[in-house]
């Protein structure tokens, strides 16, 4: 074995730079892979591991309390199938007049689900108390909320405001909590729970197993099978929840996904064909080995340990690069995944990390395997042949033809180069494909995405915001009422077009869940133009919805339905336009519809559009004079959520294509090597170093030229599969014009992308190569 | 066969012509690789149509002796000119350009492109200087029909025999009309047969007016050929003979 091993660290000194490329390609590679794997480990299950941390309830169940007793409800916890239960917790809903939510941040006028309970831990729905402490004793509240920068402390936490109920003694905020399975809206003790006169029971359950709606729906049957008839009032599943909250991450996933696919495949390729390779060129040591004895199994041995030792170090070190690069990126594509009231903070598995140490030396192992074992079974003497040089006999008729071409001879000879090795040049072809796949592919989706997010945002619509001050936050109420405050940003100079939006809660005519119609009024030119589908509101009884909206609803653009107010108003409206991405409860319309069902709404924010050329931080002061209680705010045209896209494919992309540009190195300094005593003896009959560098470039630029070509479609194929997963995941509809991505002159752009990852790749190794000196190799067979 | 038809190169009144114009000039000549001293002093004198022979054991500094003339390494002391050209003040690509005007080489090992047919190796030489690649073919056909493998013109190296192989590198070397034909163990890897053919062949080319400089370890060669032999030993050069070339 010590022969071996000193045979093998012989060989890793001897060959400092293939040693060096095998590790830093390990190195990157690794980087990738936890990368990519970081992001599909994150992307399938954050609300999964925060629901497991807090013991989150399959099921919210409310009964009742006319109908059935709390020790019925709490023998329901030994039914068959239930693995653990909570409750029953007494459960009342309070209506919160508009006097009352104006006291506290954080709560809004409408009805509010309040649940008795004694803590807030237990075997179930264990709440996140962020701030304050648990309400114990009569007239404390604690009030479910992210928890958000700011709101724990300062003029604006809700800690210690008393809200005034009809009717109730007042009730003071004491904490605030969050639950992942969100389920209630505020909660006090047992004790004063039953002042609220609670008329229902909430009881949670755990099933033993809940991974599909209809499993969820036959345990929930069950456990609730020997109840009085009529008891149970309604359930509520998990799946709808993590559904719903994990849109907004799903958003990224499907491309994150592709990119983490790309960057496997690439790793994986570019790995194997630097480790082949050194192998194959190492195969005149080999041969040498055998001669001095050494049995076919140590050479093996030998060669699979010289490429293992670099590798293995390339891969520690990368995967601790990938933990240091991917959590910082995982963090900002995830930062603002917000599941409901609980803030997702990323952190990559260790299953990860081990998998990119172990895997990558194994795939290394894998690829200097097969060469290996070919050197195992040639004799010493063919061995030795084998290594000296590309064997002759491939590609003559197309080198042939090359030479009569009309192209600067260096030229040809450069084209003519890969087909003396058909394998490295595939796999060289392939690593650039898949570079300019992921080119493509990432050009693609950004575009879209900041498209989209321009649509989304207004981004160079609207320059300025102004908000109603608001008294429950601290803020001067204006001194101009609603239409007047309109007139009064629009009469101030520089101001072009102004919007007013206003939010009103109504509900589905026959459905218990509200909705929020968000009123326009004004000239639309000021607001987000993120019209996917249809057109926009022209009048009243006309509305605009996401396309979540539409399947959660089971609607239909062209569909009618009725809303209906709190006070029994009702108002009949037609879809008429789908925008792009917003919430499941939301309707967009025409101002005149909201007042039609609400008279004395008001806006509470005004979009302001400026004269081209105008300044913002003018207008805004303006604004702040003309009016103490309109709060300016200058409209960001940047998107989180397309930066965050643009960003991580950028940095994927580079990633990547510094990867396949290593491949390109190594396949460049692999031929050099080979090819030296032909290089030699083109600069004995007057071949110029730079001559020399352009062949060997060009050598590698047709591989690229065609790894683009090919790479092409593939990304555009990509991009294909991913828009509408996005889509469909995310609940996003893209209009047509924003996957119209690609034109003639960027797509010849990204088909020389694969050029230039070659060209980049090849151009140190073959200025080095035109450098060496070749006195020496021309002279020894 | 006239001059022209093979190397080009302006015949020279004949071996007995004096003065003949100086074709290299070595003066000093020093090269160290690392501790070892490859060359020692090294001072040598060709002229136009002179057939010069270096001798010696291995590691002498024949080769290396030939590399520095050639333009493909760098002395430590010393000058090399060629044609009145300093070498050590142009610079890698002017020496490219130097050995493509003015020297031809010829190697032991041939050092042919494996890929390339007979014909095609031999253009290289020409296409290289940006010669069309009909007309260089055309050059080419015509040296190898002067040197008898015409006919091998579209055989692959590994198809050829020693000594085809070798006057194709031939062929190649003379393709630019070099004023200076290096030949570094020409014979070396051929047998006696193809030796003798490649030794006819070098005679030939001296006597048409092509100035040679030869390095081997042939005493057959070097007196079959060359005018002058040069001798050397630890990098000096140890001693000079004219000779009357066998017939």
């Amino acid at each position: 074995m010590s022969a071996v091993w000193r045979a093998s660290r012989a060989a890793v000194r001897r060959r400092r730079l293939q040693t060096a490329v095998i590790g830093v390609v390990v190195l990157v590679s690794s980087t990738a892979l936890v990368v990519a794997l970081g992001l599909l480990d994150i992307a399938s299950g954050p609300f999964d591991r925060l629901f497991g941390q807090a013991h989150g309830a399959h099921v919210i169940a409310t009964f009742d309390a006319a109908k059935v007793s709390g020790a019925q409800l709490a023998q329901t916890a030994h039914r068959p199938g239930v693995r653990a239960s909570a409750g029953p917790f007494p459960q009342a809903v309070i209506e919160v007049p508009q006097s009352a939510a104006s006291q506290s941040l954080g709560m809004e006028p409408g009805p509010l689900q309040v649940v008795g309970r004694a803590d807030p831990g237990g075997p179930l729905d264990r709440l996140d108390l962020f701030t304050g402490h648990w309400a114990t004793g009569r007239g404390q509240i604690v009030l479910a909320l992210p928890d958000v920068p700011g709101l724990g402390k300062g003029p604006n936490s809700p800690i210690g405001k008393r809200i005034q109920l009809p009717g109730l003694p007042p009730l003071t905020v004491v904490g605030l909590a969050s639950s992942v399975s969100e389920t209630a809206q505020a909660w006090v003790s047992p004790h004063q729970i039953a002042a609220l006169h609670p008329t229902t029971y909430q009881m949670l359950y755990r099933f033993d197993q809940a991974t599909t709606a209809r499993q969820i729906t036959v345990y929930t049957a069950a456990a609730t099978a020997d109840l009085p008839s009529g008891s149970l009032l309604a359930h509520q599943s998990y799946l709808a929840l993590k559904a719903q909250i994990a849109s907004k991450p799903n958003a990224f996933v499907p491309f994150l996904m592709a990119f983490g696919i790309l960057g496997l495949l690439v790793a994986v390729l570019i790995v194997g064909n630097v480790v082949s390779g050194a192998v194959v060129s190492g195969f005149r040591h080999i041969g040498v080995l055998k001669s001095l004895g050494f049995t076919p199994n140590q050479v093996v041995a030998v060669y699979l340990m010289m490429v293992c030792v670099p590798a293995t170090a390339g891969a520690v070190a990368g995967t601790a690069l990938g933990a240091l690069v991917a959590q910082p990126l995982l963090h900002q594509v995830f930062t603002g995944a917000d599941l409901g009231t609980v803030i997702v903070t990323p952190t990559i598995a260790s299953w990860v990390y081990a998998t990119t140490a172990l895997g990558m030396p194994a795939v290394v192992l894998l690829a200097a395997l097969i060469p290996a074992l070919r050197a195992h079974r040639l004799s010493a003497a063919r061995a030795i042949s084998a290594g000296s040089a590309p064997g002759g006999g491939r590609g003559r008729a197309v080198q042939r033809w090359l030479t009569g071409v009309g192209m600067p001879r260096p030229v040809t000879l450069g084209l003519g180069l890969p087909l003396a090795r058909p394998g490295r040049a595939m796999l060289t072809v392939c690593a650039v494909l898949l570079g300019v796949a992921t080119a493509t592919l990432a050009t693609g989706l950004s575009a879209t995405m900041v498209s989209y997010g321009n649509a989304v945002e207004g981004a160079g619509r609207a320059q300025v915001i102004v908000d109603r001050g608001e008294a429950r936050v601290g803020q001067t109420v204006p001194k101009h009422g609603d239409t007047a405050a309109q007139a009064l940003l629009r009469g101030l100079p520089q101001a072009a077009h102004v919007s007013a939006v206003g939010y009103v809660n109504v509900r589905l005519l026959g459905q218990n869940q509200e909705v929020t119609i968000e009123g326009q009024r004004g000239d639309r030119s000021a607001l987000q133009d993120d019209l996917a589908r249809g057109r926009w509101m022209r009048g009243p009884g006309e509305v605009v919805a996401s396309g979540r909206f539409l399947s959660k609803e089971g609607l239909r653009l062209g569909d009618s339905f009725a809303l209906a107010a709190a006070d029994g108003r009702q108002q009949r409206v037609r879809l008429v336009g789908e925008v792009m991405s917003g919430p499941a409860d939301s309707l967009r319309a025409d101002w005149t519809t909201v007042t039609a069902l609400a008279p004395g709404a008001q806006a509470s924010q005004y979009w302001v559009r400026l004269i081209k050329g105008a300044d913002a931080g003018t207008y805004m002061k303006a604004v702040r004079a003309a009016d103490p209680g309109l709060y300016p705010s200058a409209k960001t045209s940047v998107n989180a959520g397309a930066v965050t896209v643009i960003g991580s494919a950028a940095l994927l992309t580079l990633m990547l294509t510094v990867v396949a540009a290593m491949g390109v190195f190594n396949t460049v300094v692999l031929n050099s090597r080979e090819r030296r005593r032909d290089l030699g003896m083109l600069k004995s009959i007057g071949m110029t170093p730079r001559q020399v560098t352009v062949m060997m470039v060009v050598s590698m630029a047709g591989l690229g030229l065609l790894g683009g070509i090919l790479g092409l479609p593939l990304g555009v194929v990509a991009y294909r599969v991913v828009i509408p997963v996005t889509e469909h995941s995310a609940n996003l509809t893209f209009p047509d014009r924003m996957l119209e991505v690609w034109h003639p002159g960027s797509m010849t752009l990204l088909a020389l992308a694969g050029v230039a990852i070659a060209a980049l790749g090849a151009v140190l190794p073959a200025r080095t190569a035109a450098r060496q000196t070749i006195a020496q190799v021309l002279h020894t067979e | 066969m006239t001059t022209e038809d093979i190397s080009g190169t302006a015949r020279a009144a004949g071996p007995a012509a004096v003065p003949r114009r100086e074709v290299v000039r070595v003066s000093g000549l020093r090269k160290e690789y690392g501790d070892t001293v490859a060359l020692n002093g090294v001072s040598l004198q060709i002229s136009a149509g002179e057939a010069v022979a270096v001798m010696g054991p291995s590691g002498c500094g024949k080769s290396t002796l030939l590399n520095m003339i050639a333009g493909l390494d760098r002395p430590s002391a010393g000058s090399v000119r060629v044609h009145d050209e300093d070498l050590a003040a142009i610079n890698e690509t002017g020496l490219a350009l130097f050995r493509r005007r003015r020297i031809g080489m010829i190697f032991q090992f041939f050092n042919l492109i494996d890929d390339l047919p007979a014909i095609d190796n031999v253009a290289l030489a020409a296409q290289l200087t940006g010669t069309p690649a009909r007309q260089a073919r055309r050059r080419a056909l015509e040296l190898l029909d002067e040197l008898g493998i015409a006919d091998r013109k579209n055989v692959y190296p590994a198809a050829l025999s020693g000594g085809e192989r070798q006057r194709v590198a031939v062929a190649r070397a003379l393709m630019n009309r070099p004023a200076l034909l290096l030949a570094d163990e020409p014979t070396g890897a051929l047998d006696s047969h193809a030796g003798e053919q490649v030794m006819d062949l070098l005679l030939d080319l001296n006597e048409l007016g092509q100035t040679l400089l030869l390095v081997t370890h042939d005493q057959r060669l070097a007196t079959r050929c060359a005018s002058r032999v040069v001798t050397m030993a630890d990098g000096r050069i140890t001693g000079e003979r004219t000779l009357e070339r066998s017939a």
